[in-house]
């Protein structure tokens, strides 16, 4: 797991996820469960967020990939984008 | 006069198929009239989370000496028809009729302001106007008729991924019930194939405007624009547009879950929009 300071990505994810579901400053860590567990995460929102995610770092996510254990956490979210970066 | 009352009226306009919820929102009496402007409300469940924003907009033009007649298109928001009943021609219309009846009754020049697909719409009427524009105001357009409903069908996916029902939906399968000329239902709203097979055939790169265009898009670090968004702004000027461009950092107030207020999109919109918005000298006094 990257280091949380250094982590790019990750804080990216996080700064996405607070704008997009209106989160305000509440504080997300790598932990912080997403589904089952924000009310603001309706089907809407899921698909706020990953368009949000898809304009932000320039990949495509495919219908199969809007699945339930990507959106576990705001650090499986955050795997799920580093595995569709460029090495 | 500043704080002179704006005036704001709703009413049905008689179209066919039943009627046309509108909201025509006024500048005051005192205020010499400085023209019209029809807006153009985003697709679905957008049209509710954008009210919001649309209206304080709206009331700002108003401020500024315009009439702007908000119009829930066909199957729409509060107006008749269901929405499985809803035809790109007939929304058409509806922007037809709209135009015509906010030019029979309020001098000066006709702007259209769109939203997301609302924005899409002005620039498709835009090619053939039925009356004479002055502009286009484009908040956050859709580019791609065909992605912005690709985006939509989603809402299936991410609706069964929350369900937590067993099987998750197979991946292209609302796309094959369309093109089997079945209609869908998506987050409660009913799909005719036809509806989606005409936005998918709009493009804006094919729809380069002739007309003086303001746009504002959203940006997460509201400087820099999104590529999509970039690359067509180079392609409309290459084509000979007149287009400003800005971006904004307020968020995606037409899908977020909270309501947003967006002063950072209205801040733009009022700066971009000053020459024909707040510009002295353009308004005669009397």
């Amino acid at each position: 797991m990257p280091h949380p300071e250094t982590d790019t990505v990750g804080i990216t994810v996080q700064q996405l996820l607070c704008l997009t579901l209106g989160l305000g400053t509440r504080p997300l860590t790598a932990q912080t469960p997403l589904l089952g567990s924000l009310p603001e995460l309706d089907s809407m929102a899921v698909i706020s967020v990953i368009t949000a995610l898809e304009n932000q770092f320039g990949f495509e996510v495919a219908d199969d990939d809007i699945h339930a254990r990507h959106f576990a956490t705001v650090g499986s979210l955050s795997d799920f984008v580093r595995a569709r970066l460029p090495a | 006069m500043k704080h002179a009352t704006t005036g704001l009226l709703p009413f049905f306009l008689p179209a066919s198929g039943g009627q046309r919820y509108c909201l025509l929102h006024l500048p005051a009496p005192s205020q010499p009239s400085r023209g019209g402007i029809v807006y153009l409300h985003p697709f679905a469940e957008e049209l509710n989370k954008s009210r919001r924003v649309a209206a304080l907009q709206a009331r700002a033009f108003a401020d500024a000496g315009y009439s702007v007649l908000q119009i829930d298109l066909h199957g729409c928001g509060d107006s008749g028809g269901d929405f499985a009943d809803a035809r790109w021609s007939t929304w058409r219309n509806d922007v037809h009729l709209a135009c015509a009846w906010l030019q029979q009754r309020v001098s000066g020049p006709l702007t259209l302001w769109g939203l997301r697909l609302g924005a899409l719409l002005a620039l498709d009427i835009a090619r053939h106007p039925p009356v004479p524009l002055a502009r286009l105001l484009l908040w956050q357009p859709e580019l791609s008729g065909r992605r912005s409903m690709d985006q939509f069908l989603r809402l299936r996916l991410a609706a069964r991924m929350l369900s937590n029902e067993g099987k998750p939906e197979t991946a292209g399968h609302a796309r094959a019930q369309l093109a089997a000329g079945q209609a869908i239902e998506v987050a409660g709203y009913t799909l005719a194939p036809e509806l989606i097979q005409a936005i998918d055939e709009l493009d804006a790169a094919r729809l380069a405007p002739t007309v003086p265009v303001y746009w504002l898009e959203y940006s997460a670090s509201a400087t820099t624009l999104p590529a999509p968004a970039a690359r067509l702004v180079q392609q409309w000027r290459d084509d000979g547009a007149q287009l400003h461009i800005a971006a904004f950092g307020d968020g995606a107030f037409w899908s977020s879950a909270e309501i947003l207020e967006c002063p950072q999109l209205l801040h733009a919109t009022r700066q971009m929009c000053d020459d024909w918005m707040t510009e002295a000298g353009s308004v005669p006094h009397g």
